[in-house]
């Protein structure tokens, strides 16, 4: 029924480990363990309970049977793709995403707007020598509110001489969400697109700011042999190679919050908290679950373009009350999306929710 | 050439596919057949005789059965040719069920195909020559590798039957895992007393020798002479073992591999190995409240680990018990996939521990979280459909075991093959379950896969007592499956010496050609192969005999 997968499917032994390492499962309807018992026997799944999972990852990393419960999502979502019966938010974004190429149905003439605002100008990955591509992703290219992490780590590659360029409107999403919302075909094509592009141009490395898009070009564009890698990479490089160095003291309670994207399904743990970690002045908190056991935003999985129905507490209200009580002033993070599903909750809190290079920018 | 041919009707299993009366006609008029018969069952004792009185009767030089495989029975007709005055390796097995009837049942088809098999079998055969099984003499000693408990009652057997024992342990003291443990289920006993017993009894005896913090460093040779180095901090031992025991043990699994579970970072998270070493959790309140997570390290393929440990459910109700014991209010949960508590008696165990009040809730924990008042735990009862969150005082992993890492090292230096889990595979695993593939060589506890104490005692007791049979005989045979060197041919290029893992192959400075040494040669066939003169012969499996079995299976019948 869903590919390859089900052979692994008829093995689960319902242990529950998934549900039990859900972020969703107890206090919605969402119960994964169910979902693949169901798969076991074909029976039938609600149309809305799919749209749950926030595609973190957790129950495919500690399934003790290989069983990869959140790709079996997948392909029960493909499935309601197919046949459409989907929520109107999600159908919006596969066809904005279809058209203009990202999710928010944005023109993708303006896809390369943000590099405009900049006192130096960013050239076409094609003039480049070292052929370094910034990958900027849909959001960050898009939103008012992310568009200033392109444009941070910009400066700051910028000013350590490290050479890169952008693709501008060529560059195409990643598809790392349309995936997981189901929509494989339409990945495909994404991936073909910005795989011709590399290729055109000759692409050696690419530097990704969302870890989304980190994950989709390094683990899901097979055929591929591009060096990927996370802007935090790079930063914690320069650091410790001592071509960064930082000029002001940052006196605050800083707590990071680990994306999954990033954390637990990439192993990226020690460079953001080495970045911040050399930061003056700077003490830096740690939630209680934080590293492999981080508590999803659930800003993932096609969550970012539309809301489940059930009214439950949510995953970043939890984390912003964590982070008040252990007496934080910052909540620090590397991924837009965490950055926007935590800044709603924090803002009511009076809690200030930073993307990592917007205290780099605070610091040198 | 007098060649016999004795054709199996197996019963019913060949003759009804192949017209057998047909193929034995077929052959009596082959030149160089002296007899072609068949019968309801070679094997049996009527079919022994037939091929017994038809070798003396016809003075047979030749003798072919065309039966089932010849890894069966393979002995028994070796010795029937021995028995008549025929070299056993003048026999040619033909395997006619397995390769023909059971193949297909076109008789037709069948009977033709059975004819050209046994054509092939005798072309081949007309090339044998008489081959001779060296007998050597076997040293009367035995390396046993680990002084763990199958180790230990391994070099117990075998001391006491006289066998002199060399004995290397890689740690100070003797006893192994073992020596650690606090009561030893069923018997209650201590885990130190009973290992302590044994290195009493060993240490009282004369033919033995214990190598304490050593190693095996170097191995050489075959069975009967294998020579070993031990190296003891910095002096090296060479010693000759007619056999060797591997009992190298296990390693407990650790559970800080396994992010979510948090071990190692909160005290109140511990193993049950840790009790056992005697570890104290921090202080408990009157009435603790204590979570005990089964399957750790085990069944689990997040980790590689996809087999089932086999003393953990066990050594998780035994801490149930004791825990209920200390604190008779206590509230104890144990987390469970399946409870598996194979050993005798360990069932009746199991209802016992639960009668004592211990609950049991079937989910694999998803995470555990420290918190300050307690450690929460995360999960889903998978009976009730609903996600918990409960907080607890203690926290205790039932451990499973893992394989040990220095068995990688020691399968190299003796040539012998470990499974996909890092354990030493047997050479069958019900019919040989204590054989490697290495003659003389047997394996003994854990090290072959997760066993409790008293499984690991049978074990290394059942490998000794095998061990035991071989040497005691005093002497042994040598394959005669061994390269030969034709020095007119050989160019002396040496490049059979670099393929030779045996190093069996010398190079002759002053003939300029290459010679084998014979008690080296494994018969692998690696230099023959190599060979760019075809210089090298191996004994047994010669070019023509292929060459002339193969236009035998082409020839019109």
């Amino acid at each position: 029924m869903y590919g390859e997968n089900i052979k692994r499917v008829m093995t689960c032994i319902q242990c529950g480990k998934c549900t039990g390492s859900c972020p969703e499962s107890g206090k919605t309807p969402f119960n994964i363990r169910m979902i693949i018992r169901k798969n076991q026997f074909q029976s039938d799944i609600e149309e809305y309970i799919p749209w749950y999972c926030t595609s973190c990852g957790a129950c495919t990393i500690r399934c003790p049977r290989d069983v990869k419960p959140s790709e079996v999502v997948i392909g029960i979502r493909s499935m309601f793709v197919e046949e459409g019966q989907i929520p109107t938010q999600i159908q919006k974004a596969l066809e904005n995403t279809f058209v203009q190429k990202n999710p928010w149905g944005r023109a993708r003439t303006k896809r390369g707007d943000w590099s405009e605002k900049l006192d130096f100008s960013v050239p076409h990955v094609s003039e480049t020598l070292s052929k370094r591509l910034l990958f900027t992703c849909c959001i960050q290219a898009y939103d008012p509110r992310c568009m200033v992490i392109p444009q941070n780590i910009a400066k700051i590659m910028n000013s350590c001489d490290i050479e890169f360029g952008i693709l501008g409107e060529e560059e195409a999403c990643c598809g790392n969400e349309i995936r997981r919302i189901g929509e494989g075909g339409l990945f495909e094509e994404l991936l073909e697109e910005n795989k011709a592009m590399f290729k055109e141009y000759g692409v050696q490395e690419i530097v990704t700011l969302s870890p989304h898009c980190m994950n989709a070009l390094k683990k899901e564009y097979e055929g591929s042999d591009i060096k990927v890698v996370h802007y935090t990479e790079v930063i914690a490089g320069l650091i410790n190679e001592g071509r960064l160095k930082y000029k002001k003291p940052y006196p605050r309670k800083v707590i990071y919050h680990d994306p999954c994207f990033l954390g637990k399904q990439n192993g990226i743990f020690d460079e953001p908290r080495e970045i911040l970690g050399a930061i003056d002045g700077l003490t830096l908190l740690e939630f209680t679950r934080s590293r492999e056991v981080s508590l999803c935003c659930e800003g993932g999985g096609g969550r970012m373009f539309f809301e489940v129905e059930t009214q439950y507490r949510r995953n970043s209200e939890v984390r912003v009350e964590e982070a008040l009580s252990k007496g934080a002033e910052v909540i620090a993070t590397a991924c837009p999306f965490c950055v926007m599903t935590l800044e709603e909750k924090a803002v009511e809190k009076g809690l200030q929710v930073k993307e990592l290079s917007e205290i780099l920018m605070e610091v040198i | 050439m007098r060649a016999g041919i004795f054709i199996c009707h197996c019963g019913h299993n060949i003759k009804h596919t192949v017209d057998v009366r047909r193929v034995s006609e077929y052959f009596r008029k082959i030149p160089g057949v002296i007899v072609s018969t068949d019968y309801a069952f070679v094997c049996s004792e009527p079919g022994q005789d037939i091929i017994v009185e038809s070798i003396k009767r016809y003075n047979l030089d030749r003798v072919v059965i065309a039966s089932c495989t010849p890894s069966l029975h393979g002995d028994l007709f070796k010795d029937l040719l021995k028995k008549s005055g025929v070299n056993p390796f003048l026999l040619r097995r033909v395997s006619i069920r397995e390769h023909c009837s059971w193949v297909g049942d076109d008789v037709e088809l069948n009977t033709e195909k059975a004819k050209r098999l046994i054509l092939a079998g005798l072309y081949s055969a007309s090339h044998y020559i008489p081959l001779e099984e060296k007998m050597v003499e076997v040293e009367k000693s035995a390396l046993v590798i680990g002084g763990g408990v199958s180790g230990l009652s391994a070099a117990l057997f075998l001391a006491r039957m006289g066998i002199k024992v060399y004995l290397v342990e890689k740690e100070a003291e003797l006893g192994g895992h073992v020596r650690f443990l606090g009561n030893i289920w069923p018997s209650g006993r201590k885990g130190r007393d009973i290992v302590g017993e044994m290195i009493e009894e060993l240490k009282g005896l004369t033919n033995v020798e214990i190598f304490t913090e050593a190693e095996v460093t170097g191995f050489e040779g075959f069975f009967g002479n294998y020579g070993v180095t031990i190296r003891q901090s910095d002096r090296e031992r060479k010693v000759i073992a007619g056999g060797v025991v591997v009992a190298s043990g296990f390693v407990p699994f650790d559970p800080a591999i396994k992010p979510e579970l948090n071990y190692g970072k909160d005290q109140r998270i511990v193993t049950t190995f840790d009790l056992e070493r005697g570890i104290e959790p921090p202080d408990l309140p009157d009435r603790p409240r204590v979570a005990i997570l089964h399957c750790v390290g085990s069944r689990d393929e997040a980790i590689g680990k996809s087999y089932c440990s086999r003393v953990c459910c066990v050594n998780a109700l035994k801490v149930a018990e004791t825990i209920k014991g200390r604190y008779p209010d206590s509230y104890v949960e144990s987390f469970y996939m399946d409870v598996r508590a194979h050993p005798r008696g360990g069932e009746e165990y199991f209802e016992a521990v639960q009668e004592r009040g211990v609950l049991f809730t079937r989910g694999n924990v998803g995470e555990i979280v420290p918190s300050e008042s307690g450690v929460i735990l995360r999960g889903e009862d998978t009976l009730f459909g609903e996600v918990y969150e409960r907080e607890f005082d203690l926290v205790i992993l039932s451990i499973g075991m893992a394989s040990s890492p220095g068995n990688r090292t020691l399968a190299q230096l003796l040539k012998i093959t470990l499974d996909k889990d890092g354990f030493f595979l047997e050479a069958h695993i019900k019919l040989r379950p204590y054989d490697t593939a290495v003659k003389g060589i047997f394996i003994a506890g854990s090290c072959s896969g997760p066993k409790d104490t008293e499984e690991s005692i049978n074990h290394g007791r059942a490998s000794a007592l095998k061990l035991f049979g071989m040497l005691n005989l005093g002497y042994a045979f040598v394959d005669p499956f061994i390269s030969w060197v034709d020095p007119k041919r050989c160019s002396g290029c040496r490049q059979c010496e670099e393929a030779c893992i045996a190093k069996a192959i010398k190079f002759d400075e002053a003939k300029r050609v290459v010679k084998v040494e014979e008690a080296a040669c494994m018969g692998c066939g690696l230099c023959n192969a190599t060979c760019p003169s075809s210089a090298i012969t191996l004994k047994g499996y010669m070019d023509s005999f292929i060459g002339d079995e193969i236009s035998g299976l082409l020839e019109v019948v």
